[in-house]
């Protein structure tokens, strides 16, 4: 057994170390490209979603590397994420792909099928370490983030310019050289030191954008042109509405503080929108309102065409936007968004986000 | 009170467990237009670029209720059956239509929410009815009405009936509801009446959301164009529910859209029982539900059937002309097949035909 998965942002870096603690083999997807993309679009419906579009192309690239095993999460609607696995297994069968599927749903009544799905992705591993090596992984997703979190910061404020965009790449490409948690949390720590000590202009006072959205686009660089760099190579902060870490807490974990702080924050917009719709499109609201009463200059939202719970966030954004003053734009992207039309739209987003910011400040 | 009911989604499928609430609660209803180019228009224009055609539809017939009536309707259907969904679009429509159409009056938003139990569904119409005024006793005894008329009208759907065959039967002059048959959405969906089984050449499969079969205006009158032909229809309505639970059962994970589960269902079952000459998918340009569920279907058929299938795809741009030419196309395809080439394995062009709009 050869464990592979789907890329998401950067999740294949816990996932590793969770697999190489297990002990068990996995190939971890080459980085989305082209030719991921014009994989997964040639054999799946032209309406899919698109993060399940690379999805597949991920399979197929990883199982050219020796992977005979898929795994990954599903849920129970309302939105199609959770109908993910089914579809591509069908896929895969008709493509005449021997590969196995295993789907770790979040457990119904009836806990102990995705125990025993867990177990057999574990390679019988005992439970304990099981238990520790799940552990360590979340801790993994969390540090990355913040670590990608000082590079956001540091971005718009660096000495240098592109500093901190090569120390992000050096990291990814060295990273994988790491086995184990253990390892991989050390060289983690290393690089969050080299980031803090980025040395910043003193005077800079950047724009402040949040990103809000449908999860995997707003997650994987491939899929969003890259729009957090881009965003930083123009001179803003970006503050992000969702991050791995934060579905890792929601889903996996037991953090009660972080859920009841959720729990709030989503209150909080209720006067729009009071109720899950799928996806993450409450979060979108709800990070949208939270980014306007605390003083961020704008707010970009970005899904892949077609993304259900988006479209209907995406009715309501232009309210918020108009009772509160608050700049909103939204970005759809899809397997043929060009890089120049999309890097305009920005741009243009940042001009008056700042000739905005200009006037207020003459005013005050 | 004068409450508007707009002609769109599942309207066509929930109207008389509406109609008979308010109706008895003392109110009355008023129904938007039959879709036509102005109401298609207007939504368009309102809603957002993203979604697909029913709900831009949707929204242009809350507009044409705009100025007649006091209070507009707007479900939401969470969930119409236990650990089932629909469609997130149809658990946001309050909110999209709140947020995008300008100068409506009231709405009345009723919530359906049967996700933990068939009974908890009606919580939210029975909420609704206690905020219009109405007391306890009466809110529950025009819930039981309603409830009671709505099975009837799955009952005789499941039978076999179109819905404006129902129509018809029930529309007799002792029926307290009379009004609404004649007004209802069945005389916009197209089906002509004589169609004896005599004369016709066979049956064919039409799977598609009711919005699209059951709106004449958006589907480009399929179902006259089909019955001219020759042919009679299968719709997905008329599969029992155990009959989709059971069709849908050979995949591993439990489906949890209501409607994708029927389609699907429907669809492999009029597969499997041979009964029909040819399958067509009828769906919306940017359906999110149909992408999975059409795919599904079509993988099957072309796995185990071999039935000849065609998927046609809506939108705002669809034009009768290439509308026309795609459906006769296909049944030209299908009965040349069933003369020439009945033993030939079907595969070929035509199974992956009609992905685009036309
Ligand atoms: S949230 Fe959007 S991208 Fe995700 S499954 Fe739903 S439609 Fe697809
Ligand atoms: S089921 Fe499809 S057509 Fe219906 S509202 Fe949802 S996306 Fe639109």
């Amino acid at each position: 057994m050869t464990i592979t998965f789907p890329h998401m942002g950067r999740i294949y870096i816990p996932v590793k170390a969770l697999f190489d603690d297990l002990g068990v083999p996995v190939v971890v997807p080459p980085p989305v490209s082209k030719r991921t993309l014009e994989i997964g679009t040639r054999i799946s419906p032209e309406m899919a979603c698109l993060p399940m579009k690379i999805n597949l192309g991920n399979y197929i690239e990883s199982m050219e590397r020796g992977a005979d095993t898929i795994v990954l999460t599903g849920s129970c609607g309302p939105c199609r994420f959770g109908y993910y696995g089914i579809v591509e297994q069908e896929i895969l069968r008709d493509q005449g792909y021997e590969m196995d599927v295993v789907i770790l749903d979040a457990p119904g009544r009836d806990p102990r099928p995705l125990l025993k799905q867990i177990q057999r992705i574990s390679g019988s591993s005992p439970w304990t370490k099981i238990i520790r090596a799940f552990l360590n992984a979340s801790k993994i997703v969390e540090r990355v983030d913040e670590l990608a979190d000082i590079l956001l910061r540091k971005r718009p404020r660096e000495l240098k310019r592109g500093e901190s965009d090569e120390l992000q790449s050096r990291f990814e490409r060295e990273v994988l050289k790491c086995r184990g948690s253990k390892e991989m949390l050390d060289f983690i720590a290393v690089f969050k030191e080299k980031a803090d000590s980025i040395p910043e202009r003193r005077d800079a006072s950047p724009l402040r954008i949040g990103l809000v959205g449908e999860i995997y686009t707003l997650i994987e660089p491939y899929v969003n042109l890259n729009i957090e760099n881009k965003l930083g190579s123009l001179g803003v902060e970006v503050h992000r509405g969702i991050t791995a870490a934060d579905w890792v807490k929601t889903h996996l974990s037991f953090d009660l503080k972080f859920k009841r702080e959720r729990k709030l924050k989503l209150k909080k917009c209720g006067n729009y929108l009071d109720l899950c719709i799928g996806g993450h499109a409450w979060e979108t609201i709800a990070s949208t309102v939270h980014y306007a009463d605390t003083g961020l200059d704008g707010v970009i939202q970005i899904l892949p065409f077609g993304c259900m719970p988006e479209i209907v966030a995406e009715s309501i954004l232009p309210a918020i936007s108009r009772e509160r003053g608050f700049p909103v734009m939204t970005l759809t992207v899809d397997e043929l968004t060009g890089e120049a039309g999309y890097m305009t739209r920005l741009e243009a987003f940042v001009d008056l986000l700042s000739q905005k910011k200009g006037k207020e400040y003459e005013q005050a | 009170m004068k409450i508007g009911i707009p002609r769109a989604l599942l309207y066509s499928i929930y109207f008389p467990l509406w109609k008979v609430f308010f109706m008895e609660l003392g109110h009355e209803v008023i129904l938007s237009n039959h879709t036509n180019q102005e109401i298609l228009n207007n939504g368009v224009k309102i809603c957002v670029d993203d979604a697909c055609l029913p709900i831009k539809i949707f929204h242009g017939h809350v507009t044409d209720l705009i100025g007649r009536v006091d209070a507009i309707l707007i479900p939401r259907l969470i969930s119409i059956r236990p650990e089932e969904y629909i469609c997130p679009k149809f658990i946001g429509l309050p909110e999209m239509i709140r947020y995008s159409v300008p100068g409506s009056p009231e709405l009345l938003v009723m919530d359906y929410n049967a996700y933990s139990s068939e009974e908890k569904g009606y919580e939210g119409m029975y909420r609704l009815g206690r905020e219009l005024g109405s007391p306890h006793s009466s809110v529950k005894h025009a819930l039981n009405k309603a409830g009671l008329r709505q099975a009837a009208y799955f009952r005789e759907m499941e039978k076999g009936f179109h819905p404006m065959e129902i129509m018809k039967r029930m529309n007799h002059p002792s029926e307290r509801y009379n009004t609404w048959y004649k007004d209802s959405f069945c005389t916009n969906a197209g089906l002509p009446s004589k169609m004896s089984a005599k004369n016709s050449k066979g049956t064919i499969g039409l799977i598609g959301h009711p919005y699209l079969l059951y709106d004449r205006y958006i589907n480009m009158n399929i179902c006259n164009k089909l019955a001219a032909r020759g042919y009679k229809i299968r719709f997905p309505e008329n599969s029992t529910q155990e009959k989709v639970d059971g069709a849908c059962s050979r995949y591993p994970k439990k489906l949890f859209w209501s409607y994708g589960k029927r389609l699907l269902g429907a669809g492999l079952s009029m597969m499997e029982s041979r009964e029909i000459s040819g399958l067509i998918l009828l769906t919306s340009f940017g359906c999110g539900i149909d992408a999975f569920i059409d795919e599904l279907l079509i993988r099957a058929n072309h796995r185990e059937f071999g039935i000849p299938l065609t998927t046609i795809t809506l939108d705002e741009h669809t034009g009768q002309a290439g509308f026309d030419t795609r459906l006769e196309a296909f049944i030209d395809m299908m009965e040349w097949r069933s003369r020439y080439d009945n033993h030939i394995s079907p595969h070929g062009a035509h199974l992956y035909s009609g992905q685009g709009p036309v």
